[in-house]
């Protein structure tokens, strides 16, 4: 049984005529790191708020089908007892900091405040996770006098702390410079290989496709492609339907017609387009 | 900008080292006392005896003068010179201003009055100056204030100052597209309506965010919360409350009984 499973899931906001999510069939397994790529309005965020539980708890709006995380139906919980057992991080960091605490360190205590874990139990799991994402330093600094990639640091590293077994992610690494993006990717790599489970969107798809097990191509409320990242990344498909690649397959398709790419698979990343060019 | 919506001063004195209950407790007892105890000079000695030497055990006395300066000695004045002229009581006129009569008797009621105000408004600057408005909260909220309630205010207090500079950042970016923000007020008043809706709008949007934010964070959670920062209440503040809420029926209690 995988660990996250989603069954004939469609949905539509209260304000919206047309459903976001169309008949969305899911399965990830604990401890997979899968990836969600897609243009604007394809549901992207949508999914990410069905997985922790604010679809439809507390957006309301029409819902079909089933989510089951760990064993448990999200139908038949409540939004409170969900979180729990799943974190999101969006994207705006501005707008996840509570503006209930004055410190970076009392900002990522908040949610173990809010869950009663005892006092001496929360500094040592606040101290651990900051260590982890790499923002000890900023631990007595005002959250609002950070820059937007240290704030989005102290988000993921807030929902990090509370120790979810599916992590949820909407573009995490917006704001971020290359440096950061690649210590988040690491970061959530490593949450992987120690089982968490993580559902991450993203458009920055070299990093997808060095880090991520598989690949979801989400287009207008419907699964698109499923797979493999460097089978996902380099489709033709993804192009037709007007998604970002990488620069290095726009690249090597273009070589490719013109008779200078002489493998079968396109590449992704730097590496991968280095390797397939030389001679 | 870092502003914050708060006077706090961060000093090691023995007011800041009180439970915040206990400095709100006596905050309450100087206001009730001021206005209740059926003696004309208790505001007046409360002032000189209690609020001054609170201000220096604080180590806040030069921060509170300051304050009491700039604001609360204008503001106590205006209110004495309204009350000492208006109010239509005595007989015995010591003062004219054309048709406006100070008595000896409105007087003595206006300062008194001015003095209660005094009290009042010095008492809770002192409070703020001293007490660090998360540590009243968390302080409130284990004493069994609901988490939202002082989550509104936490919020509200930190959420204010960035409303402020999003406001700025969005008159900044209309006025390098040219708006006026020179010319004759009408027109300046005209020209700040457009900008009413990004600063609103952007604004429920993002309640709407954080309000996924700190859910997903445990906040509606049944589970009984802790707090990061321990919070000494020991037995000295515990009799001092004791001491300050005996004070407050007392006066009370002889103002009843007076009367």
């Amino acid at each position: 049984m995988a660990f996250v499973n989603i069954q004939n899931l469609t949905y539509k906001y209260p304000l919206t005529k047309e459903p976001v999510l169309k008949n969305i069939n899911l399965q990830v397994q604990e401890g997979e790191f899968v990836s969600v790529i897609g243009p604007n309005g394809a549901g992207k965020s949508t999914l990410c708020y069905a997985l922790a539980g604010f679809v439809p708890h507390f957006f309301k709006g029409e819902i079909s089908g089933e989510i089951e995380v760990d064993g448990k139906l999200s139908s038949k919980s409540t939004l409170d007892e969900w979180v729990l057992n799943v974190g999101l991080a969006f994207q705006n960091p501005f707008n996840q900091i509570s503006g209930a605490k004055y410190t970076v360190f009392e900002e990522i205590a908040f949610g173990l405040e809010n869950i009663g874990v005892p006092r001496d139990e929360m500094k040592k799991r606040v101290e651990d996770a900051m260590s982890l994402t790499g923002i000890s330093e900023l631990a007595d600094r005002s959250p609002y006098s950070l820059s937007g990639g240290q704030q989005q640091r102290v988000a993921l590293t807030s929902i990090l702390v509370m120790r979810p077994s599916l992590l949820v992610l909407d573009e995490p690494t917006s704001q971020m410079d290359p440096i950061g993006t690649r210590e988040v990717f690491g970061v959530v790599r490593k949450m992987a290989e120690e089982g968490m489970t993580v559902m991450m969107v993203e458009h920055k798809v070299e990093w997808i496709a060095n880090f991520a097990d598989r690949v979801i191509a989400l287009k207008d409320g419907q699964i698109l492609l499923e797979g493999k990242p460097n089978e996902v990344l380099t489709s033709d498909v993804l192009v037709e339907h007007g998604f970002g690649v990488s620069r290095y397959t726009s690249t090597a398709r273009e070589a490719k017609q013109r008779g200078l790419w002489k493998k079968n698979n396109l590449p992704v990343t730097l590496d991968e387009a280095v390797q397939g060019f030389k001679p | 900008m870092h502003e914050r919506l708060s006077f706090h001063i961060k000093r090691d004195s023995f007011l800041h080292r009180l439970n915040p209950l206990t400095k709100l407790a006596l905050t309450l007892a100087l206001i009730l006392l001021a206005f209740t105890f059926p003696w004309y000079w208790m505001p007046h000695l409360l002032a000189l005896a209690a609020i001054i030497p609170l201000s220096l055990l604080g180590k806040v006395f030069r921060e509170f003068m300051l304050t009491a300066l700039r604001l609360i000695i204008p503001a106590a004045g205006f209110l004495f010179l309204m009350q000492a002229f208006f109010q239509p009581v005595g007989a015995d006129v010591i003062f004219q201003f054309y048709f406006l009569d100070m008595t000896s008797e409105s007087v003595l009621f206006a300062f008194r009055n001015a003095m209660r105000i005094v009290v009042m408004v010095s008492a809770f600057t002192l409070f703020l100056l001293t007490t660090h408005p998360s540590e009243l909260m968390s302080d409130l909220t284990r004493r069994g204030l609901p988490g939202q309630f002082s989550y509104v205010i936490i919020s509200t207090l930190q959420i204010l100052p960035q409303m402020q500079t999003k406001a700025q950042t969005i008159i900044s970016a209309q006025r390098s597209r040219g708006l006026d923000t020179e010319s004759s007020f009408l027109k300046r008043a005209g020209s700040l309506i457009p900008l009413i809706g990004p600063l609103v709008f952007g604004s429920l949007v993002e309640v709407e965010e954080r309000a996924i934010a700190i859910e997903a964070r445990g906040f509606t959670s049944k589970h009984a919360k802790t707090s990061l920062h321990e919070i000494p209440d020991p037995a000295f503040d515990k009799s001092l409350r004791w001491v300050l809420f005996a004070l407050i029926i007392a006066s009370i209690g002889l103002n009843i009984w007076l009367s």
